[in-house]
């Protein structure tokens, strides 16, 4: 079964259609990459997946389930997670209470009576929050606060804060957008790495096309909301019309 | 500190099987500092603002003013949890408050004079319709959640002064309130014995004391359970905390009912204080007030709006009276904007703000 499946989804917004029919499969362990130029609905599409946006129509399955009805922290809690494009973090919390926070809920779900215990005595949550803290190689920050973080070590907690709510699928939207080659390359291997050791399954949406070739088994070109092509990196390499709509016609 | 720890360790086990019997409520951290802290200022507080020589006669405070400053304390404590740490700015606080004052009151009349089931009442009454309130108001962020707020304040309001007069006396507020003595032995009004005569005055303001102590105690370990650091997360990043897979509504909300029940406890003992419950209690100023109160002591901290309470209740009873200058009675309001604008300008974390700034400056920054 698939992990995550769109069947004939539609988004417009007035007159214009943002997604078109799309019908994309994601299975478990896979990583998968959609690009697209400017405007083909790459965000709109995985606004649509994490139910920030409603859709027109149309049908969205997370392991077999359709999510359409759910509320977005309900689909985190179900297992999606995503790194958002912009470092979205909580500026004037810790480092450490940044992680803390997505692993309280990935812990002890969405909601929860427990005002009167003592942080404290959430190990569970401690430890989850260090861990990935380790992973993504802040810990030695831990105790500042976020704001005072430089750009790229913020995108790599705002990935942190994404893996820490321990989900089965992490969507990023451009995870290295903004970055400096070495903070690109650090971010690469951080998710080369993360894909080893906790199998995760990615859906990511990248502009730099290296990144995208070396990281994907599988590619999803859109243009103007549709799926105009699907395949592995070297089948997409090759296809004459992805390099005439995307790539300008320039050969790779 | 080093010997603390040395015994906390040979002590571990007996700890920590206390621990398990008491289980949540055993303190842990700062807390028995903070109460132990708050315990002591509270008792010389009202000696020093109304009894102690030289002292008191610069400050022309008085026995009932020390008592009517810790139960606005409570109220703005509450307040800022929801203003200061959740980010929502309500401006219908009167609702929970005034509230809590009526249903104290009739329950006072009708049931029990008992001021601790008195206090239970209307506690249990402002927490119930925060609830309610708040399921209708938070499905609107920002400006709009404020003025939702306000009108259900209003409706109460007007529901009070004459719809609902036969119970509430309408625009004589509610006269008929009967406090009995504390644990059938102990008349509020009358003095302590001996010592804690002179410190604390009368049983009323012990009472009222011992409750505030709680309340900070209860405040203090909100905010260092989850529900603190979810609060502050959700007025940093509203649409992270719930891209991380919390259930930010049901969190305000709590943070609503919290701060209403803080409101509650707050508003009745208002009415024990006064033995009466003018309409005026649910009246949009005193909405209006206790945001004036958080601010100017500072939101997001947990003393900082008690002090802001203080200060505020100075100037309008003290200050108004025509003290220190008999001249600026008449202008006490201008007085108050004045402290609020220039508070706020040198200041705009509030006088506790200020008072961090100075305290990190002379341990450098180290907590």
């Amino acid at each position: 079964m698939a992990l995550l499946e769109t069947e004939n989804l539609v988004k417009e917004f007035g007159g214009l259609v943002a997604t078109d029919d799309v019908n994309l499969t994601v299975e478990e362990n896979e990583r998968v990459s959609i690009i697209g130029p400017n405007g083909a609905g790459k965000s709109t599409l995985i606004n649509l997946i994490t139910r920030r946006l409603d859709p027109t129509s149309g049908d969205i399955r997370f392991k077999g389930e359709s999510i359409v009805d759910r509320d977005p922290h309900e689909v985190v809690q179900m297992g999606v997670s995503k790194s958002f494009q912009t470092a979205s973090i909580f500026s004037n919390l810790t480092v450490r209470e940044n992680a803390e926070i997505a692993a309280l809920a990935a812990e002890h779900g969405s909601f929860g009576f427990k005002f009167l215990e003592h942080r404290d005595s959430l190990t569970d949550v401690h430890e989850v929050a260090r861990d990935t803290l380790d992973a993504v190689g802040l810990l030695g920050q831990a105790d500042r606060t976020a704001s005072e973080l430089p750009y790229g070590d913020k995108r790599r907690l705002e990935i942190g804060i994404a893996l820490a709510a321990e989900p089965d699928l992490l969507l990023m939207d451009e995870p290295t957008a903004g970055m400096s080659p070495e903070e690109t390359e650090a971010t690469v291997e951080l998710v080369e790495e993360v894909k080893r050791e906790l199998g995760l399954t990615f859906v990511l949406i990248e502009h730099d096309m290296e990144i995208v070739f070396s990281i994907s088994d599988r590619i999803v070109v859109l243009n103007r909301g549709r799926v105009i092509a699907e395949g592995t990196p070297d089948e997409i390499r090759g296809d004459p019309e992805v390099q005439e709509a995307y790539l300008g016609g320039v050969d790779l | 500190m080093s010997d603390e720890s040395a015994s906390a360790g040979e002590t571990d086990t007996d700890a920590s099987a206390l621990g398990d019997a008491i289980g949540i409520w055993a303190p842990r951290g700062n807390e028995v500092r903070i109460v132990a802290g708050s315990a002591i200022i509270l008792a010389l507080f009202p000696f020093i603002f109304s009894r102690m020589p030289v002292v008191s006669d610069l400050l022309q405070g008085y026995q009932s003013l020390a008592t009517l400053i810790l139960i606005w304390g409570i109220f703005a404590l509450g307040f800022d949890l929801l203003l200061g740490y959740t980010g929502l700015l309500s401006f219908g606080h009167a609702a929970f408050w005034g509230g809590a004052a009526y249903a104290t009151g009739v329950f006072s009349q009708q049931v029990s004079g008992s001021p601790i089931l008195m206090v239970a009442a209307g506690t249990l009454f402002a927490v119930l319709l925060a609830w309610f309130l708040g399921f209708l108001s938070l499905r609107r962020g920002g400006i709009y959640f404020a003025i939702l707020t306000l009108a259900f304040a209003q409706m109460m309001f007007y529901m009070s002064s004459s719809p609902l007069a036969f119970i509430t006396g309408g625009e004589n507020g509610f006269t008929g309130v009967e406090t009995g003595e504390l644990f059938g032995m102990f008349a509020l009004e009358s003095e302590l014995p001996s010592v804690l005569g002179l410190l604390l005055g009368t049983w009323l303001y012990a009472f009222v004391a011992i409750i505030t102590v709680l309340c900070i105690a209860f405040a203090y370990r909100i905010l260092q359970s989850p529900y603190g650091m979810v609060f502050r997360a959700i007025r940093e990043n509203e649409q992270r905390a719930e891209f991380v897979g919390l259930n930010v509504w049901r969190y305000r909300l709590m943070s609503f009912i919290l701060s209403g029940l803080f409101a509650g406890i707050a508003g009745s003992l208002f009415t024990i204080h006064g033995t009466y419950v003018p309409l005026s209690s649910l009246y949009w100023t005193e909405s209006g007030e206790v945001v004036i109160m958080t601010v100017l002591g500072g939101t997001g901290s947990l003393f900082g709006p008690m002090i802001g309470a203080g200060v505020y209740l100075y100037v309008e009873n003290i200050v108004s009276g025509g003290h220190p200058v008999d001249f600026i009675a008449p202008f006490w309001h201008l007085i108050l904007g004045l402290v609020f604008v220039v508070t706020i300008w040198m200041f705009p974390r509030g006088i506790w703000g200020f008072v961090r700034d100075v305290r990190d400056m002379i341990t450098g920054g180290d907590e």
